[in-house]
């Protein structure tokens, strides 16, 4: 029984394998060997970062140059040592890599380094020099949603903080730079503040525990880092009317986009509360195209050309001022200007919205949702 | 002795330690195979880079489930194992000084063992001195850890001497042998010498039985204290070792390495409980489950299978670590071909004539019951439930008291309450499902995902159509009842442990969940769903009205239906259950279906509650949903508990939560106070007699 139970096994291994080798040795005799380790795949900014790199890997420009393999690390900073160890020894050219930790990979890519390979990290950053970073600077994140917030109040009045994940770089350098704004002024004050693990779901529970011995008329305004589409949500829940929200600071979810646009706005597929609302809002995000351009950096560094340690993306930002709804989200059309996305299109209201680049043509909607690049 | 062993004795003695070791010994085949499999299938030949690569990376695992099989063998369980590892990394990162790179490693090695085992005496305290229940001790410092790590090292960074680095991951004998096998082997060396002192002994004694170790004059509070100082030892030298492995610190790299220990016990041949089993198993199962990255790679399997491949093979392993002459699927097997073989010659109990074969007790035995002797007063008819379930309620009222004192606005504040019960409901729903399978003596770890799947398809198929709901939701709870169907089966025909099936489930489902919505959860909750979470009725949201009808059922579940007795029948004893005529199989499978169906309705009450599903909805929810079982007066090994006790449990940690996020104070002070407080809830349930 047990021999037997192996033996199948180790058929059924040895099958897909055949597979595996046969599709590789066929495919990839010339093209770049490149692998993505992915963190814990189990969340939304994760899966919509994971698509638009493969669409990059897809786009014409890129299919015939690169073999991409997708590996997942789960939250485990140990496992994604292990995971980038076996891709150098299977031969990597480029690793991107979304770092579980900015510190506990320093002594693998260090040696990746060593051996020629190149290490992109996207959205977090490694602090081993030999890495190439991708991201947005998060201090300027915290600064300029904080100073927002102080102007939109005229430097008074109760406001609610919802952070990030704590122990983590990006969460510490967000609130850290949001706080020094907030205490140049003495009559902001922070009545309440909560974990929201970057999840419009945590997001509503944590604001229902602080609302229970408070009421939305003590408050003025909300810093989150993720989770103004929910406030907004829970505040005409409560009864207010679209033009009492709140000034919210927070995250580049779709939802949150749609709520900026006027009231009345005609949108496809809007159902209250993902519908136009006329929030007061300052929408921003780690943008998840961030992976895909890592990628084309990649293959950049490995035919020979200089591309520099450190690119510092723009942090996108949307205000009132700037909303535009997009027609179909192709590329083109984000170039022109759109920053939102009908609810038609996107059904999730926690999608991040954040998907343009100037340095990325090869992706738009489409890449995020399915991971089909552009044309 | 050693010179006059006949050939036959020689025989049996090694027969009966193939046996004694059959656990470790698969363990180890299977990992022999793992590696052959990776060697066969990727491009080069296995080299002793890859070899010392594979060590360092499994070493941390290694290391530590040595510890938690240790805690496991004397019949506890520590969940503190992560948060330990990370607070010593995090100790060791901002103690280094990076002016002076040259570093003892002999000096930062006994630091971080040390504050391993401080912890551990920490947690011995409570549980061997004050006899409180393992699980409940170990979360709570898991808790304090957390906080306590944050205030050493707020994120990541630091500093790790390179010296540190270069000898744990370096050759002991170069190119032969790794670093990293030989401190494995080492500390097992330890282990062997221990194991034959009277000390181990007494270790396995407590484990298979704390009473009649006790009753043999073994001095158990001294053993268990002992216990958890070593595994505190272990997971201190893991710590070290994973600062050594990455030259840094990070306040959360410990943190996930707990489930997968678990695993790695299991994998390895330990059995839950105690008594049987030994961390040689437990390294070999850590190398497993780390070869599994390897595999992956190799095969390239697309990243939405990874967790359902990563599933697939844990089970196979724990299966193969398990099939035997006398192993649960096999004594099926046996089973199943005796009742065909019965059915054919029909001589099976249904095939024959219906006679009454029940003894002939004359007298009131069946009738009433006799005048003479009144039924006992409530109180003494409840007094266990009251004893355990008590101070839950009490430490409620305490927690009330002081939102009220602090924050105002909360005793008098109908809003208050409302918000309380809501918040809560979730909980306990999921209380029900958990604590019934803890009831049992099992744990169910498919929660995470059976939640997030069920949220996941309901959105999809409601699309905010009040309508839709209507079938939608029967959908979603067969479904949920399959996968509990899963689970049950799993555990009670194959003979897989609980928390490898509903660990592998959890991951299964994760991936269906994935490839369900590629990536990006689609739909979103109708509007009656949406009223039923979050409008007001008067004073109350309509959720609460159910939350007391579904109490009042679930009370009646467990209490006054024969499911609810044959549950607590077969958590006080299997064989007794088994013996006295309970349907153990079918009832444990209908247990694991009915936490299945709860997850599935917190899915799809959490829908209603956000407006929409999202991957990772389900992840906060399994600590708590153990949590609250067992601060709510329940035995984790089974057989008491009230859900009363439960559902005061949930109340009490909710109306925590909310008190702390009304304050503005630091989130790592806020762990820390969460785990005392917790602690200081279930000081009141230590058994009372020492055993």
């Amino acid at each position: 029984m047990r021999i037997g139970l192996k033996i199948r096994r180790l058929a059924l291994l040895a099958g897909m394998a055949v597979c595996a080798l046969g599709v590789s040795a066929a495919e990839a005799a010339e093209k770049h060997k490149i692998f993505l380790s992915m963190s814990y795949i189990g969340n939304d900014w994760q899966a919509e970062a994971a698509n638009m790199v493969k669409a990059m890997a897809a786009h014409k420009s890129l299919a015939d140059k690169v073999d991409l393999q997708v590996q997942v690390a789960g939250p485990n900073a140990q496992r994604q040592i292990q995971q980038i160890n076996a891709m150098v020894q299977s031969g990597a050219e480029a690793i991107v890599v979304y770092p579980i930790s900015p510190t506990a990979l320093n002594q693998v890519v260090k040696n990746a380094c060593d051996k020629g390979v190149k290490v992109f990290a996207y959205d977090a950053e490694i602090t081993e020099p030999c890495a190439y970073n991708v991201h947005i600077d998060q201090l300027e994140a915290g600064r300029v949603t904080a100073e927002w917030l102080v102007k939109k109040l005229n430097g008074k009045g109760n406001i609610i903080a919802i952070t990030g994940v704590p122990g983590t770089s990006v969460d510490d350098q967000r609130t850290k730079a949001a706080k020094e704004v907030f205490a140049k002024y003495p009559d902001i004050k922070i009545v309440g503040e909560a974990v929201g693990m970057w999840s419009q779901a945590v997001a509503r529970t944590e604001l229902s525990k602080i609302l229970a011995t408070r009421n939305w008329n003590d408050i003025n305004g909300l810093w989150m880092q993720v989770g103004c589409f929910t406030a907004n949500s829970m505040q005409l829940e409560a009864g207010k009317k679209a033009s009492e929200l709140l000034p919210c600071a927070g995250e580049g979810s779709n939802g949150g986009r749609i709520q900026m646009l006027p009231e009345g706005t005609e949108v496809e597929g809007a159902a209250p509360p993902y519908a136009p609302a006329g929030a007061q809002r300052i929408s921003y995000a780690s943008p998840p195209y961030s992976g895909a351009l890592a990628l084309k950096l990649a293959v950049e560094a490995i035919e020979g050309k200089d591309v520099p340690k450190t690119t510092i993306l723009p942090l996108p930002v949307v205000t009132n001022e700037t909303i535009k709804l997009c027609d179909e989200g192709t590329w083109a059309e984000m170039k022109a200007g759109c920053n939102a996305f009908k609810p038609s299109l996107v059904s999730n209201p926690g999608w991040f919205a954040s998907i343009f680049s100037d340095q990325t043509p090869e992706v738009g909607l489409n890449a995020a949702l399915v991971g089909q690049p552009e044309n | 002795m050693i010179s006059v062993s006949s050939p036959a004795s020689v025989g049996f003695g090694l027969r009966r330690a193939l046996a004694r070791n059959r656990g470790a010994l698969i363990a180890a085949s299977v990992l022999a195979i793992l590696l052959f499999v990776v060697d066969w299938i990727s491009a080069g030949p296995l080299t002793y880079f890859d070899v010392s690569f594979l060590s360092s990376g499994g070493a941390t695992s290694a290391l530590a489930a040595i510890g938690q099989t240790i805690v496991i063998l004397s019949g506890g369980f520590d969940l503190s194992a992560g948060a330990v590892i990370s607070l010593v990394n995090a100790v060791l990162a901002s103690s280094m000084d990076p002016m002076a790179p040259g570093a003892s490693i002999v000096l930062w090695t006994a630091v971080g063992i040390g504050v391993g085992m401080a912890v551990g005496a920490f947690n011995g305290f409570f549980i061997a001195v004050l006899r409180m229940q393992p699980i409940v001790v170990t979360l709570s410092t898991m808790f304090i850890l957390q906080g306590v790590t944050l205030l050493v090292m707020d994120k990541p960074g630091g500093f790790v001497s390179p010296d540190l680095g270069s000898f744990y991951l370096g050759d002991a004998i170069a190119g032969w042998l790794p670093m990293p096998l030989v401190v494995i082997g080492v500390v097992l060396l330890a282990w062997f010498w221990l194991k034959g002192t009277r000390f181990g002994t007494a270790l396995y004694a407590v484990g298979s039985d704390a009473d009649s170790a006790a009753a043999v004059g073994i001095n158990i509070v001294l053993v268990r204290f002992a216990v958890y100082v070593i595994a505190g030892g272990c997971y201190g030298l893991a710590g070290v070792f994973i600062s050594a492995q990455t030259g840094s610190g990070d306040p959360l790299v410990g943190n996930p390495l707990l489930l997968s220990m678990f695993a790695a016990v299991v994998v390895g041949g330990t059995r839950l409980g105690g008594g049987q089993g030994g961390p040689v198993g437990s390294v070999f199962g850590a190398f497993i489950l780390m070869m599994v990255v390897n595999i992956l790679l190799v095969l390239n399997v697309s990243a939405y299978y990874a967790t359902i491949a990563e599933g697939t093979i844990l089970v196979l392993a724990a299966l193969a670590g398990s099939l035997s002459h006398t192993s649960v699927l096999a004594v099926q097997l046996r089973a199943a071909r005796a009742r065909l073989a019965a059915w054919r010659a029909g001589i099976l109990p249904s095939q024959l004539e219906r006679v009454d074969r029940r003894l002939r007790v004359s007298g009131p035995l069946h009738g009433k019951r006799d005048a003479a002797l009144p039924p006992p007063a409530l109180y003494r008819r409840n007094a266990e439930v009251l004893r355990y379930a008590l101070p839950a309620y009490v430490c409620l009222l305490v927690i009330v008291i002081v939102t009220q004192i602090w924050l105002g606005r909360a005793i008098l504040n109908p809003g208050y309450w409302n918000s309380l019960l809501v918040l809560s409901s979730f909980l306990a729903v999921l209380a029900l499902g958990q604590g019934t399978v803890i009831l049992t003596g099992g744990l169910d770890l498919s929660v995470p995902w059976t939640i997030g799947i069920s949220g996941i398809i309901l959105a999809g198929m409601v699309n905010g159509s009040d309508a839709a709901l209507v079938y939608a939701l029967p959908v979603v709870l067969v479904m949920a009842c399959a996968i509990g169907f899963a689970n049950g089966s799993g555990i009670v025909y194959l003979g897989i442990s609980p928390i490898v099936m509903t660990l592998a489930t959890n991951g299964i489902l994760q991936g269906f969940a994935l490839l369900y919505s590629q990536g990006t959860p689609a739909g979103f909750s109708s509007p009656m769903l949406r009223w039923f979470m979050t409008a007001r009725l008067g004073f109350v949201t309509p959720v609460v009205l159910l939350m007391v009808v579904f109490v009042a059922l679930a009370v009646l579940l467990l209490g006054r239906t024969p499911f609810g007795r044959r549950v607590y029948g077969i958590g006080n004893g299997l064989r007794a259950a088994r013996l006295s005529g309970i349907g153990v199989e079918r009832t444990l499978i209908l247990v694991y279906m009915l936490s299945a169906v709860c997850a599935a309705l917190v899915g799809v009450m959490l829908t209603g509650f956000s407006g929409q599903a999202s991957l990772g909805m389900g992840d906060d929810y399994l600590l708590p949903s153990i949590a609250v079982v067992v601060v709510g007066g329940a035995l984790i090994t089974g057989g008491r508990g009230h859900y009363l006790g439960m559902l005061g449990g949930v109340l009490l940690l909710t109306a925590l939560q909310m008190l702390l996020a009304g304050t503005t104070l630091p989130y790592a002070t806020r762990a820390i106070l969460y785990g005392l407080v917790v602690l200081g809830a279930v000081m009141a349930l230590r058994e009372r007699q020492p055993h």
